[in-house]
């Protein structure tokens, strides 16, 4: 057994005095996808950047050890000034393998683009490259998105679902915080959270049935 | 746009541009006078002009990275403000202990403009434009009321305190007041193109930019406190001068794009070139009398500042 890149064990975390996250245990292994699915504030986004140790636990143990690089993603990616997409990839440590993820990313024609006038998907394309640059060493390497897959359309979403299956088989640990179903159950484990706590965890078939759903979002699982 | 090299090319030859009619420039005409003594005479100033806006357009460059914001200007948001109160208030309690060290004076310039970066970033920090520019109002206006009150209160400092806040003090300079605050000018600025990098990063917000390596906290300390060396130098040179630390790195960002590696050197040759030309206009296009170099300034920053919000909120 692969020792887990992070691990938490009863975690809890109070922003501006609300309870975010509470008593929840669970673990990033390498080379695995673990998916983070729930309703709309149930703690899914604290819950990674937790992960990237940008928030410090209330109580509880977060204990992380990611050793390649830590890449994250967030939910609404911005810039301040108006790189041209080029250079916004300069800003990874390894600008390389960004513009190259760029261009697996089917994005690599907007090198030249600034990103201001970029659509909302291209943008994307271009800080999820970022963030999979900073966590492609072959092996220890974490790499945390929220939302991958929002505002892409389907060639692009399938890109991005191929590129997360490269850097998992090399031995990345993928974390995904998602309202796509059908992404959460492309992983090896998903999370379900609701309210701040763990409901669910478990291989994807098992975790999140038909049951979860409707206890947790309150309607009929589509194709159910 | 153009490419870094050239444009950094473009602004040393501005600066070199500017400072030689700076140094030829007179009420009476052009011309350095008999042996070079008129040149001579305007040299000291010329080289203040130069090093304060070097210094004040880097500064602007330095908060707008770190407000993420590019309506930031440390002359609107009060700790230009506060380095001219730190002065005025040396200038008005202990004017024999003001003069009798060169050093003295720019650090109190440096111990105000601190103080009001703190304040900026307890009341302004971490929100939209909005709220840093109501924080930056805030601090702006107690920083101008406390030294409006130090110029009442002390009768003797009152008219250096009062040309200071109109941003007149470049006809004082001297050799010997202005070698210390130009090299202090110089060296912070030399010593904020290491933030450069740190800079870029923060634009992605400090989640990501912490996942990249930077460390924000540490950025923006180190950053307030180069702005605070920078305009506690600067105002010492010159007084206080709003508007250039906005339109220096708007014109920077406008040739050569925004990354801060050609950000800030070229921020701060826009200074330097501006405030010598502002200086240069003010004291030798008029032949009723002069104008402070920030009046000229004035005149030109707030219609860009206009533009610049309006365009920074379509």
């Amino acid at each position: 057994m692969t020792e887990p890149l992070v691990q938490a064990w009863g975690l809890g975390v109070t922003l501006g005095g609300s309870r975010v996250l509470d008593g929840v245990s669970l673990a990033a292994e390498p080379a695995r996808t673990l998916a983070v699915v729930g309703p709309n504030g149930a703690g899914k986004t604290t819950l990674l950047r937790a992960f990237a140790g940008l928030v410090p636990p209330s109580d509880g143990e977060l204990r992380l050890r990611a050793t390649g690089g830590t890449g994250y993603c967030p939910q609404n990616p911005s810039c301040a000034w108006d790189f041209t997409m080029g250079e916004l990839l300069m800003l990874s440590p390894r600008p390389e393998a960004a513009r190259e993820w760029c261009v697996r990313l089917g994005a690599g024609g907007l090198m030249e683009r600034r990103i201001f006038v970029l659509s909302g998907g291209e943008r994307r394309m271009a800080h999820l490259a970022l963030a999979l640059s900073n966590a492609e060493e072959p092996y220890g390497s974490l790499l945390l998105l929220d939302e991958p897959t929002a505002d892409l359309d389907a060639g692009r979403r399938q890109a991005v679902i191929d590129a997360l299956a490269t850097l998992r088989s090399a031995g990345t640990s993928v974390v995904i915080a998602t309202h796509d179903f059908e992404l959460a159950h492309s992983a090896d484990t998903a999370a379900v959270l609701a309210e701040g706590r763990l409901i669910a965890i478990g291989p994807p078939d098992s975790s999140l049935t038909p049951e979860v759903v409707r206890k947790t979002w309150g309607v009929q699982p589509s194709g159910a | 746009m153009i490419r870094g090299p050239a444009a950094l090319a473009l602004g040393f030859a501005l600066v070199a541009l500017t400072t030689f009619i700076a140094v030829s420039a007179g009420s009476t005409g052009m011309g350095w006078g008999e042996g070079g003594s008129l040149a001579l005479l305007r040299a000291p100033r010329a080289a203040a002009a130069a090093c304060a806006g070097l210094a004040l357009g880097v500064g602007g460059a330095l908060q707008q990275g770190v407000f993420r914001n590019p309506l930031a200007d440390p002359g609107l948001t009060g700790v230009f403000g506060g380095a001219l109160l730190g002065a005025a208030l040396l200038l008005g309690f202990a004017p024999e202990a003001a003069w009798s060290e060169a050093w003295r004076l720019p650090a109190a310039g440096f111990v105000g403009a601190t103080l009001a970066s703190a304040a900026l970033a307890t009341f302004g920090g971490g929100g939209g434009s909005a709220r840093l520019l109501l924080a930056g109002l805030g601090v702006n206006a107690f920083t101008a009321a406390a030294t409006l009150i130090v110029a009442s209160v002390r009768p003797g400092a009152r008219e250096t305190i009062a040309n200071g806040a109109y941003g007149d003090w470049l006809g004082t300079a001297t050799p010997e007041t202005v070698w210390l605050p130009a090299l202090a000018c110089v060296a912070a600025s030399l010593a904020a193109l290491r933030l450069a990098g740190g800079l870029d990063r923060l634009s992605l917000g400090d989640d990501v930019a912490v996942t990249l390596g930077c460390d924000p906290r540490g950025l923006r300390i180190r950053s307030a406190l180069l702005t605070s060396v920078a305009a506690g130098a600067a105002t010492c040179l010159v007084g206080q001068v709003a508007f250039l630390g906005l339109i220096a790195p708007h014109l920077a960002r406008a040739l050569a794009g925004p990354s801060h590696r050609m950000l800030i050197p070229l921020s701060g040759l826009m200074g330097a070139a501006l405030l010598t030309a502002a200086d240069t206009v003010g004291r030798s296009a008029f032949t009723s009398g002069t104008l402070p170099a920030a009046a000229v300034m004035a005149a030109l920053g707030a219609p860009a500042f206009v533009w610049i919000a309006r365009k920074s909120h379509d």
